[in-house]
């Protein structure tokens, strides 16, 4: 593997842990939002 | 349960493992024993990690959490998603590029073997104590309402794991895992929606959620920094990453789980999977809870869950004290339930009164429960395990069609036997590789070792079998599993972190700064009353503080040596 294949593979990577985190805000988020509503 | 139930029940819990076994038949390589082979893909290790954390504690008593205390321990997993990204960076790339077969051979390999044995006892113990409660838990629970002899439940599940365990390895764990957890999130999805179809018709789901939220149900997310308080954002943020990042990290029975596929990319895909899912997951089981919460507001629920000890207290001496208290909590129910029917229709003025009359009965109703309690324990009768487990297996049996209440046992024993296959598994293997394999055989065949990791595995499994056998008195067991975790998992922690971050750190430096981080944790878990989860951060920041002390005084020349 290449060392432009090994960027892009960490690139890649980095985008999955961004993605896995910002779904992880929206989760808190919501549950916030739910605990306002019904509490 | 009648004769549907039980098939059900039956085949499901059979045909998972025969299949595993026909799966997985042939000779096996220490390799694919310990770590299965290529073949196991990203969704299977994503289930089977979910599979292994879960266990029967999380469907028997988190549903009853909710229902005596509300949702708000979904906060001790909002560290897990940070956690798991974490494992996927730092974690992961190190144990795949060094092809070990246990996280503590890593130990071994940074620093030396005495470390390695340290990390590796620390889990052992602490796994070996956990195994039993695996499955002490529900078998105590299922014995007492299903009237099936406990130590025969304990054999039957226990025996059956062992089994399948020791013949298939890693490779069986995995596969019977995947479908043991399809089996659970499909009944459990079932379990929810028939609560949410028996809830009265008299109010409507959200009015539901209102009335709920109002009797304290329903707060998911507390902002409070008090340290006291168990169930917060920040212990469970802070507190619970530190002891995702250890479970995850360091614990064998999860590391072996996602080096199952034998490649970085599987593994993190299954790890992401649970970052995603976990939170939704334990929400959704949560809110069951207090949906069953919810369905007892209207019809009437036991004034204690735990039927077959009550009965024995009720045809005792202080059987006319039990009846008095029944009558109170009778009356005391009608009030309510005409009250909680009142507050759905309140106008806006009004509801504030109502909503304060409600929590008032409420907590009439609790501390009637609690008197109940306090004759039960008068009576000699004081049962094993907290009242609260029982809610939900005494909604599922008095509340269920039949067929759907063997699909729900068989959840509970699926849980069961998945965490403590993967539990089994690890402890065998560690077992072997981290001591027997070092120190007893260092050089024998491949073959020797799978025979001696079989060996191991069948040992603990007896081990957790007697361990569960002679638990008699677990206060609450969902708590319990946690607490042990806790204790432990900051040192194990540290123990990493310092590895990968403190790079002058050599081995007599950290073990004996983790073996300062355990005692500290054990003098705080004797004398102090602070939230558990913080353990995992106390111990972990003790070792990351005291391994650099160390190294700088007593231990100098051995750095210095080591540069040599």
């Amino acid at each position: 593997m290449s060392a432009r294949d090994d960027n892009a593979d960490a690139d890649s990577w980095r985008k999955a842990y961004g993605l896995a985190l910002s779904l992880f805000a929206v989760e808190v988020v919501l549950l916030y939002l739910f605990t306002l509503r019904f509490s | 349960m009648n004769r549907l139930d039980y098939l059900v029940l039956i085949a499901t819990i059979l045909a998972i493992p025969l299949y595993g076994l026909w799966r997985t038949r042939g000779r096996a390589s220490l390799g694919q024993y310990l770590k299965g082979d290529s073949s196991i893909r990203w969704a299977t290790i994503g289930l089977s990690v979910l599979a292994t954390q879960a266990g029967p504690i999380t469907f028997l008593s988190m549903p009853g959490q909710a229902y005596e205390s509300g949702i708000g321990f979904i906060q001790n997993y909002f560290g897990q998603p940070l956690a798991l990204i974490v494992v996927c960076a730092v974690f992961v790339p190190i144990y795949q590029r060094l092809k070990v077969y246990t996280a503590y051979q890593y130990l071994g390999e940074r620093f030396d073997r005495k470390t390695q044995l340290l990390g590796a006892f620390l889990f052992l113990i602490q796994r070996g104590i956990a195994a039993g409660i695996t499955i002490y838990a529900p078998a105590i629970v299922l014995s007492a309402l299903l009237g099936w002899r406990l130590n025969l439940t304990i054999w039957l599940a226990g025996g059956l794991v062992i089994v399948y365990t020791v013949i298939g390895g890693t490779k069986i764990v995995s596969i019977t895992q995947r479908y043991q957890m399809i089996v659970i999130l499909v009944g459990m999805a079932i379990a929810f929606a028939i609560a949410v179809y028996r809830l009265s018709p008299d109010l409507s789901f959200g009015n539901t959620l209102s009335v709920a939220g109002k009797m304290g149900k329903l707060e998911a997310v507390n902002f409070s920094v008090d340290p006291h308080k168990r169930y917060t954002f920040w212990s469970g943020l802070i507190g619970g990453f530190f002891l995702a990042l250890s479970y995850f990290g360091a614990d064998q029975s999860q590391v072996q789980r996602y080096l199952a596929g034998g490649s970085v990319k599987e593994s993190r895909l299954g790890l992401l999977f649970n970052a995603a899912v976990k939170v939704p997951m334990q929400f959704f089981i949560l809110l069951l809870g207090a949906m069953v919460f919810m369905f007892y507001q209207f019809e009437q629920p036991p004034v204690y869950f735990n039927q077959p000890a009550y009965q024995r207290a009720l045809e005792s001496s202080h059987g006319p004290q039990l009846t008095e208290l029944q009558t109170q909590f009778d009356e005391v129910f009608a009030q309510k339930r005409a009250v909680i029917r009142a507050l759905s229709t309140a106008s806006s003025s009004e509801r504030d009164a109502v909503t304060n009359k409600v929590r008032t009965l409420d907590a009439e109703a609790r501390a009637l429960r609690d008197q109940t309690k306090a004759v039960l324990v008068q009576a000699g009768v004081d049962p094993k395990s907290k009242e609260s487990d029982y809610v939900f297996i005494t909604f599922i049996l008095q509340q269920m069609p039949h067929g759907i209440v063997g699909l729900l046992i068989a959840v509970i024993l699926c849980a069961t036997m998945s965490a403590m296959a993967a539990t089994l598994n690890a402890l065998g293997s560690t077992t072997a590789i981290d001591f027997y394999r070092p120190l007893i055989r260092p050089n024998a065949s491949d073959h020797h070792y799978v025979v001696a990791a079989q060996a191991l595995t069948a040992a603990w499994g007896l081990i957790a079998i007697g361990v569960a056998s002679f638990a008699s008195l677990v206060e609450n067991l969902l708590e319990a599993g946690n607490i042990l975790g806790s204790i432990f998992y900051g040192s194990i922690l540290g123990l990493f972190l310092t590895a990968f971050f403190i790079r002058r750190a050599t081995g007599s430096a950290v073990f004996f700064a983790a073996l300062f981080a355990q005692m500290l944790v054990f003098v705080l878990f004797a004398t102090t009353n602070i939230g558990y989860l913080w353990y995992n951060l106390i111990g972990c920041a003790a070792v990351l503080i005291f391994a650099p002390i160390l190294q700088q005084t007593l231990f100098r020349s051995a750095e210095a040596s080591a540069e040599v």
